[in-house]
């Protein structure tokens, strides 16, 4: 019982982290038409949108590994 | 051998493949049931329901719109990788409330689940109706996306030798034939190895296009001097629609009835779950890699029209075939793989239309051969349909995209509300999709597409978010909350 409380707590700070990094992916703290600088080979604020997304994708993933579907039991 | 021959061949090839996967797949069925046709008797394992999620997902859109749009709009289609992650998220609202009462109570489309939750109220059939009926309609563009990205690919691959319009109606037979014959399964084996197909020829594709343009920062740079607003930071308009496209996609995109119907299909929670948490790299696979393709286009093909930018992979793959028979071979491979893609969601496109169309509209039950019998029928009628619009594509496959998901969108309450709050009422339902629908559409005939960067289906949404809410606040269902139905699902 604690073991599924604490996992539905993890998966529900997952799910809230990865809003915050749809939040940061989009490069509203960037001067509109600034010219960006290269990282990785791409220009800076979509490196940072990349970052984002497969931050997002790896907490998805952990998120739905945690996710309980009630039919388990009948596994 | 020239790259046409070699390209009729292979599609040859690829077509008798598929018939005799339908073969097959209508020799295992176990009865006659709209749940062994439809659903594959609800027996799809984590590996074949991750490929039939990921070639359903990965279409004719993201093959050749995406890579369209990249090159139209530059770099800040970067956020086409986190609109195809965000329906991956967006399920964990619908997936573990809506699967174990679809399990208990058998159902086969999403309108079960319209009439199990709103089991008695008056307003539930032309709710029922009306969410069916935006689905069918949301279903026939997709389904006409498919058919236009089919016939541009089979012309390429062929080298001009099937004409467009041939490439469209053929393909659309043949897609009739295996799905009619083998249901979900062969749709659900043949996305598979459809799926496998796209993985591979996208990611050689990319390292072709990049090793030729000198990596990616060279790439970019050349991207740069051609076009500089390309790579610049995108003003505050495009923030938005930036942000608006997330929440548009990722919201619709949960209610496409191809993907509910997996989720009834999965043959365990376990492994609808492990084929979701894989899910979620396919956008840094595939999306992200077609939008590099689309990018780096910039740079062989300068000052491609609206409609014509559609057609630049099967441009780039054309150019890659001229360097060799290493190459071009290859390029056969991507095409193949390309028209697998195309075709397996046109598949799982249809045969949802079908059941839509015999069980939601015309309100046949669930469990009888009968219905179908009548959703092959409605779903060939609506392909020949599709077929004959597609022959003259009246706007570019992005556009498509956002018009079928701004009628999708405003299905939103009557899933993800109706499952998360007991309150919401049949009437008050109705009446916000009826007030969504009509600004997302009156703003579509009006020609304005977004009010400050976001999308009127989005802003449909949000009014209809509202009426829904207070008209069920004023005046809760007029039946009592009673049954399994409310209990189980509504809390």
């Amino acid at each position: 019982m604690g073991d599924a409380r604490t996992r539905q707590i993890v998966r529900r700070l997952l799910l809230g982290a990865i809003a915050v990094l749809y939040a940061l992916s989009i490069p509203w703290y960037r001067t509109a038409g600034a010219e960006p600088e290269l990282w990785l080979g791409f220009p800076d604020w979509v490196a940072v949108a990349i970052a984002c997304y497969l931050g997002a994708a790896i907490l998805n993933a952990v998120a739905w590994l945690l996710t309980e579907i009630p039919e388990d039991e009948a596994e | 051998m020239s790259f046409g021959t070699l390209g009729l061949i292979a599609l040859g090839f690829y077509l008798v493949l598929l018939v005799a996967v339908s073969e097959f797949a209508r020799r295992a069925r176990v009865d006659h049931t709209p749940a062994d046709h439809f659903l594959a008797a609800r027996h799809l394992g984590t590996f074949v329901l991750l490929l039939t999620l990921y070639a359903t997902a990965y279409s004719g859109n993201s093959l050749l719109g995406y890579p369209g749009e990249a090159y139209r709009r530059g770099f800040s289609w970067i956020m086409a990788t986190g609109f195809m992650l965000s329906i991956v998220v967006v399920f964990h609202a619908l997936v573990p409330k809506l699967r174990p009462i679809a399990i208990r109570e058998s159902f086969v489309t999403p309108g079960d689940w319209i009439r199990h939750r709103f089991a008695g109220e008056r307003a539930e059939r032309p709710l029922r109706v009306v969410i069916g009926a935006l689905m069918v309609l949301a279903l026939a563009n997709f389904l006409l996306a498919q058919l236009v990205a089919m016939g541009h690919v089979a012309h390429e691959v062929t080298g001009g030798a099937l004409p467009f319009a041939v490439g469209v109606v053929g393909l659309a037979a043949v897609i009739l034939f295996y799905e009619t014959r083998g249901g979900m399964r062969a749709v659900a084996w043949t996305d598979a190895a459809q799926g496998i197909l796209m993985l591979v020829g996208l990611v050689v594709l990319l390292a072709w296009l990049l090793a030729d343009g000198g990596g990616i920062a060279a790439t970019t740079r050349r991207i740069a001097e051609l076009r500089p607003a390309a790579v610049a930071v995108p003003d505050t308009l495009e923030r938005m629609n930036w942000a608006s496209t997330i929440v548009l996609l990722g919201l619709a995109s949960v209610l496409y009835p191809q993907a509910i119907q997996r989720v009834f299909a999965a043959r365990s929670a376990g492994s609808l779950r492990r084929a979701l948490a894989l899910m979620s790299f396919m956008p840094l696979t595939t999306t992200l890699v077609v939008t590099l393709i689309g990018l780096a286009a910039i740079t062989r093909f300068e000052g491609l029209g609206a409609i014509e930018a559609d057609t630049v992979m099967p441009r780039l793959l054309g150019a890659w075939a001229e360097e060799g028979p290493g190459s071009r071979a290859m390029a056969i491979v991507v095409f193949i793989g390309a028209l697998a893609a195309i075709m397996s969601t046109a598949d799982s496109v249809l045969l949802s239309l079908g059941s839509l169309i015999a069980v939601d509209l015309f309100g046949r039950p669930s469990g009888a051969p009968s219905t179908t019998r009548l959703g092959k029928r409605a779903a060939a009628l609506v392909m020949g349909g599709a077929a004959l619009v597609a022959l003259a594509p009246p706007l570019t496959l992005w556009r498509l995209i956002e018009l079928k998901m701004e009628l999708l969108i405003q299905c939103v309450p009557a899933f993800l509300l109706a499952l998360h709050w007991r309150r919401l009422g049949a009437a008050g339902c109705l009446a916000g999709v009826v007030v969504g629908t009509a600004i997302a559409a009156g703003g579509t005939l009006l020609g304005a597409k977004r009010l400050g960067g976001v999308h009127m289906g989005v802003i449909g949404l949000v009014a209809n978010l509202a009426v829904a809410f207070v008209w069920s606040w004023l005046r809760p269902p007029d039946q009592p909350v009673a049954g399994p139905a409310r209990s189980a699902s509504a809390r």
